[in-house]
């Protein structure tokens, strides 16, 4: 019966269906926005980094946590992983030295990969902020005008956007939108902020300066209005990107930012700056003496005595 | 695995140019999961750089080598201009060169991972060598800058790959819930260092979306705002905001608290001035009101006398002076004139008012200052313990104060006199 009704609706209106083909089927493909994410950190994370992956993964109704991944070497065993967990997106908190925190942005099947530093970071626990939300609302996500300017800006600006995006009719997630994921580009770096829009009646003053006379319909639709005014919730964190591969965990690095330092460079650098600083006052000590004992000044050795030397002379 | 790099490093540049010859027109006919000439050159190639660093760490920066190595960055160079025409090219292409790239990233990608850090050192330090001043100058600016890659092609060719399409034309809102702002955030900030300033400029920005996505969402028909009566799980649990609120009712406390205790504090510096002023406005005002009195008297004597009979003018100088005081000193004033008006009996006369000047007025004197029942029940003022201590401590100190001095003294102090 189906079948016949198929092959009817076909011959009815082919022309009409081929429009809209035309304009479905080319955004259908893509329309369903199906993304997951699996969320995982390598060994080695202090209690503020789990907190911080804790927090991000209860933002994404759609993310999948799984258990810290033993290695960092062999990161492309992610992509597998990834395929295990139906996940197509990866975020790795990679920690190193248990103090330095990296982390990754893969779109899993084949790429692009991002390596973010991560500083800054303050979990929503520690951050005693008022605002709150739904647990798996879906944020809007508000990106910086910067994120147009630049090509590497512009792959993380879409890697964020699949991955702190939770897609439309996302299991979990809920039906109603009450927070805004912010991303801003500042000093080469990205600041991640997170609010809560908070509905609040508009002032009142203006309302009342516009005319009593004006018809009822406007004011009730004034007195629905409200106005929209954001409370931050947290996590906050900054992600300077380091560099930008090509395949999942893998392939050509495609970005390098020669801005970034790694925080090993500046921690030898600054021990070096002390360690200089030390050095420059042995020197001047050493050249101190070795002035003073130029002008005899130290007892024991000095100039040498010759015939009218005072202490020849006196002796 | 270092054996081997040898070799392959002699024969690598020749090969490779051959190479992706080969692999380019290879990659029409052959199918990705097969292995194939170029794997094996991609994996010569990255032997080729391990094999570069530790000629680099065997041999310092020399001169000369400095210059072969150069030379060979700039064939790596090549090859990843190599990558970006193969970019171009065609989709096919790529993907072939994709799953290649993955499968040489199973191998050995992680060891290049590890190993990039150190490249990058090497390549500086083989750039302070032979770069122009331009480079050097950035040299000076920061200790170490990373070699630049930005490959454009192939950051667009990728992001084309995974790109949602969030054409607003095309899509609605809903779908994509993202929104790019008016004005880049950077241009609100004046230093980043600044935290209020910095997270006022993030704040505004993320608040322009949310209006902005308010209307596009209700246009759409989405439902935005959440119901009052909707309750559901919450991101940050109960206990977090119960947290919250703790602190900050702690935090409004303490404020009060301080705040408190400063006036107090102030109150106590000042509280000394203010008694001293109490007390200089209350001489004051006695001291007015006895003025008032001796005025009124001396009217009375001057022009009252010849007038009115002296009882009359006597009675009427009290009222005046109860008036008077009335007005000045209200509750003294009133207490006065009401005992005086309460009595049936009228002011004594002025021989009995002269008699009470003189003797003292009402009452037996008697025996007035002798102990009755209740003064010697009243046994406040003894205590046991002075009388334990045999003569009190007050009072042997008087004792010996008043005591007699010394006879030299005594005879100094004579003399003195």
């Amino acid at each position: 019966m189906a079948a016949v009704y198929k092959s009817l609706s076909k011959s009815t209106s082919k022309n009409d269906k081929e429009i809209d083909d035309g304009k479905n089927g080319a955004a259908g493909g893509v329309r369903k926005n199906k993304q997951r994410v699996l969320i995982l950190s390598s060994r080695g994370v202090t209690y503020r980094h789990r907190h911080l992956l804790n927090d991000l993964a209860a933002m994404l109704p759609h993310g999948r946590k799984d258990v810290k991944f033993d290695s960092k070497s062999k990161l492309y065993q992610l992509n597998e992983l990834a395929e295990l967990y139906n996940c197509n997106n990866v975020m790795f908190f990679e920690a190193r030295k248990g103090k330095d925190l990296y982390m990754w942005f893969s779109k899993v099947p084949n790429g692009p990969t991002v390596k973010f530093h991560a500083q800054n970071l303050h979990t929503m626990e520690e951050l005693h902020f008022t605002g709150n939300c739904l647990k798996g609302s879906r944020p809007v996500l508000s990106f910086d005008a910067t994120f147009e300017t630049e090509p590497y800006l512009k792959v993380i600006k879409e890697l964020f956007l699949h991955v702190f995006g939770v897609p439309e009719g996302q299991r979990k997630s809920k039906p109603f939108i009450d927070h805004v994921m912010g991303f801003s580009v500042a000093d080469g770096k990205i600041w991640i902020r997170n609010y809560e829009i908070r509905e609040v009646d508009k002032v009142k003053g203006e309302g009342e300066e516009e005319e009593g006379d004006k018809s009822n319909k406007k004011r009730k639709h004034e007195e629905k209005e409200t106005d929209v005014s954001l409370v931050e919730i947290g996590p906050r964190f900054v992600l300077t990107p380091i560099i930008i591969q090509e395949g999942a965990f893998g392939g050509p690095i495609i970005y390098e930012n020669k801005r970034f330092i790694s925080p090993n460079q500046v921690r030898s650098d600054l021990r070096k700056a002390k360690a200089g600083r030390h050095n420059v006052r042995q020197e001047q000590q050493r050249d101190a003496l070795a002035r003073r004992r130029g002008l005899g000044l130290v007892d024991g050795e000095g100039k040498e005595r010759d015939v009218l030397d005072t202490r020849e002379v006196f002796a | 695995m270092a054996k081997k790099g040898v070799k392959a490093a002699t024969a690598a540049p020749a090969k490779k140019t051959v190479a992706y010859t080969k692999a380019k027109k290879d990659s029409d006919k052959r199918k990705s999961n097969e292995p194939s000439v170029e794997e094996i050159i991609e994996d010569a190639e990255e032997e080729e750089l391990e094999d570069e660093e530790e000629e680099d760490s065997e041999s310092g920066s020399d001169d000369e080598e400095g210059g072969v190595d150069f030379s060979k960055i700039n064939d790596i160079n090549d090859s990843d201009s190599d990558s970006e025409i193969e970019d171009d090219d065609e989709n096919e292409n790529d993907v072939s060169k994709l799953s290649n790239g993955k499968e040489a990233g199973s191998e050995s990608d992680s060891e290049e991972d590890d190993d990039s850090e150190e490249e990058d050192i090497d390549m500086d330090e083989l750039d302070l060598d032979d770069l122009d001043e331009e480079s050097k100058e950035e040299l000076k600016a920061s200790t170490r800058v990373r070699q630049t890659i930005n490959n454009k092609d192939a950051l667009l060719a990728s992001l084309r790959r995974i790109a949602l399409d969030t054409n607003p034309k095309t899509v609605p809102f809903k779908f994509h819930q993202s929104i790019v702002s008016s004005k880049p955030t950077e241009s609100a900030i004046e230093s980043v260092e600044d935290e209020l300033q910095r997270e006022l400029a993030f704040l505004d920005q993320s608040l322009e979306a949310a209006r902005q996505a308010r209307t596009l969402l209700r246009k759409e028909g989405v439902s935005f705002t959440r119901p009052t009566d909707y309750f559901a799980e919450t991101l940050r649990s109960d206990e977090t905001m119960e947290k919250v609120k703790a602190k900050l009712i702690e935090e409004a406390t303490a404020k009060k608290a301080s705040a408190e205790a400063r006036k107090q504090r102030d109150l106590k510096k000042f509280g000394k001035q203010v008694q001293i002023q109490k007390q200089q406005e209350r001489a004051k005002e006695k001291r007015e009101t006895l003025e008032k009195i001796n005025l009124l008297k001396r009217k009375r004597s001057e022009g009252g006398a010849s007038a009115l009979g002296a009882r009359e003018a006597d009675d009427l100088f009290d009222v005046a002076v109860d008036n008077e005081l009335g007005n000045s000193h209200k509750s003294a004033g009133n207490k006065g004139g009401k005992k005086r008006s309460a009595g049936d009996h009228g002011p004594p006369n002025a021989k009995r008012q002269k008699k009470d000047q003189k003797y003292g007025f009402g009452g037996k004197k008697k025996f007035s200052k002798s102990n009755d029942a209740t003064s010697s029940g009243d046994v406040s003022e003894f205590s046991s313990k002075r009388m334990k201590k045999g003569g009190g401590a007050g009072n042997g100190k008087k004792f010996q104060k008043a005591a007699r001095p010394g006879k030299d003294r005594r005879k100094a102090q004579a003399g003195r006199r």
